[in-house]
């Protein structure tokens, strides 16, 4: 082996795999017999023991921790925001989706309870079988606003204190129904339809009438 | 695995990952570069890239430390071209000692600064070398890895790294004699000057 060659494959030949036992003898050789080359070896021996010392100095150093805030920083950002955003898309659309829900089911109900209002108060007036109700014309009464009495004509067996919670009501019946509230009836007119207003208890049933003026006068 | 549960966002599989490797990364980058600041940068940016895009990755061409030391060296390489013959081992960490360099000993102040003195010559001798015999020398000599390990982490023939590694013995022995021998021609200097 020349000193080139140790120099080039020699110097580090114990940790160069890739050598044969030859090769190592040859450099073993060599350096044995060449005073340039054994203290080149000296030299290297050297020098790596001063690369030791630096491989030690910075062998316990890592990244500063804030390395790591940084980037779980930017984890947090890269991939939580979008699953925010997606969070936030899905419950506002669940949000659309529960009041469109919500509202077609108010509607529905006020619809079923209007027709049950109508069916009540179509029904009210007759719900006293035998009387002026029943001949009550199709048109639906209507709750009045007047709550002066005044004008009304007790029916028999009515006090005037039972009256405190009812309710008037605007009613068209044909005057020949008046007879069953114990009113007198021109016989002759008793199919024209009037409008009498009609007080009705708490049980239904008709306390009190107001004929409408021309028949009062 | 944790690189998929990372890509799924999982943060603590990420972080799981990331303090796996950063500490031999930063240490490459660290040797390499001779600057904490360009080292943390780059350690950075190496586990950013694999933040945004895991998928760069393939675990078919090799384990994911090869991936990231791949990256890292590039990004490394990248910052040494940028800066050529940067040597910033003036920097001073909050215990004064230069880039980091903690020499862990019970001997006294003096003997430690004189070590840590000697410890800098010779980092500032690595850094002098070029950068492809710097980083030989660094992979084999520092980190103690075979001459195959480091002809496969830097993608050449072992041959190769024989050869850089050939120079860089010669150019970094020449550096040493001549840094050790600058104190000392220094002080002789000095004597001389006051005798006369």
């Amino acid at each position: 082996m020349t000193c080139d060659e140790f120099e080039a494959i020699g110097l580090d030949a114990e940790r160069d795999a890739s050598l044969t036992e030859t090769q190592r003898a040859e450099a073993a050789a060599h350096v044995a017999s060449c005073t340039r080359c054994s203290a080149l070896r000296v030299s290297w021996e050297a020098a790596r023991i001063e690369l030791r010392s630096l491989a030690v100095a910075t062998a316990g150093m890592n990244a500063p921790a804030r390395v790591e805030m940084r980037l779980r920083q930017q984890f947090g950002t890269q991939y939580n925001t979008p699953r925010v955003r997606r969070t936030a898309v899905v419950a506002a659309w669940a949000l659309a989706a529960a009041a469109v829900v919500v509202g077609a089911v108010s509607w529905v109900n006020w619809r079923n309870s209007q027709r049950a209002n109508l069916t009540d108060k179509s029904n009210s007036p007759v719900a006293n079988p035998g009387t002026a109700e029943q001949n009550a014309a199709p048109d639906s009464p209507t709750l009045m606003a007047d709550n002066e009495l005044s004008d009304f004509t007790f029916l028999p067996g009515v006090l005037p204190t039972d009256t405190d919670d009812a309710t008037i009501l605007e009613v068209r019946i044909q005057r020949g129904a008046l007879g069953a509230l114990g009113l007198p009836v021109n016989e002759d007119r008793a199919a024209e339809w009037i409008q009498v207003d009609l007080l009705v208890g708490n049980d239904g049933l008709p306390q009190a009438v107001r004929l409408p003026n021309e028949m009062r006068e | 695995m944790l690189l998929r549960r990372a890509g799924k966002g999982d943060e603590d599989a990420f972080a799981l990952l990331y303090r796996r490797h950063q500490g031999a990364l930063y240490r490459f980058a660290l040797r390499m570069s001779g600057n904490a600041w360009a080292a943390e940068e780059i350690v950075q940016d190496v586990f950013m890239t694999l933040m945004r895009d895991p998928k760069k990755y393939d675990a078919a061409r090799g384990t994911l430390g090869g991936f990231l030391y791949g990256v890292t060296r590039n990004r490394v390489l990248k910052h040494l071209e940028r800066l050529p013959r940067e040597v910033s081992l003036e920097e001073k960490t909050e215990n004064g000692a230069a880039a980091g360099i903690v020499l862990q000993d019970a001997s006294t102040p003096a003997v430690q600064a004189e070590k840590r003195e000697r410890v800098e010559l010779v980092w500032a001798a690595v850094l002098d070398l070029p950068a492809e015999f710097r980083e030989a020398v660094v992979l084999c000599e520092l980190e103690e890895r075979s001459y195959e390990e480091a002809a496969q982490m830097i993608g050449c023939p072992i041959g190769t790294i024989r050869s850089r590694l050939h120079r860089g013995r010669a150019l970094l022995m020449a550096r040493l004699e001549m840094l050790r021998d600058a104190p000392r021609r220094a002080g002789l200097t000095r004597k001389a000057g006051a005798a006369k």
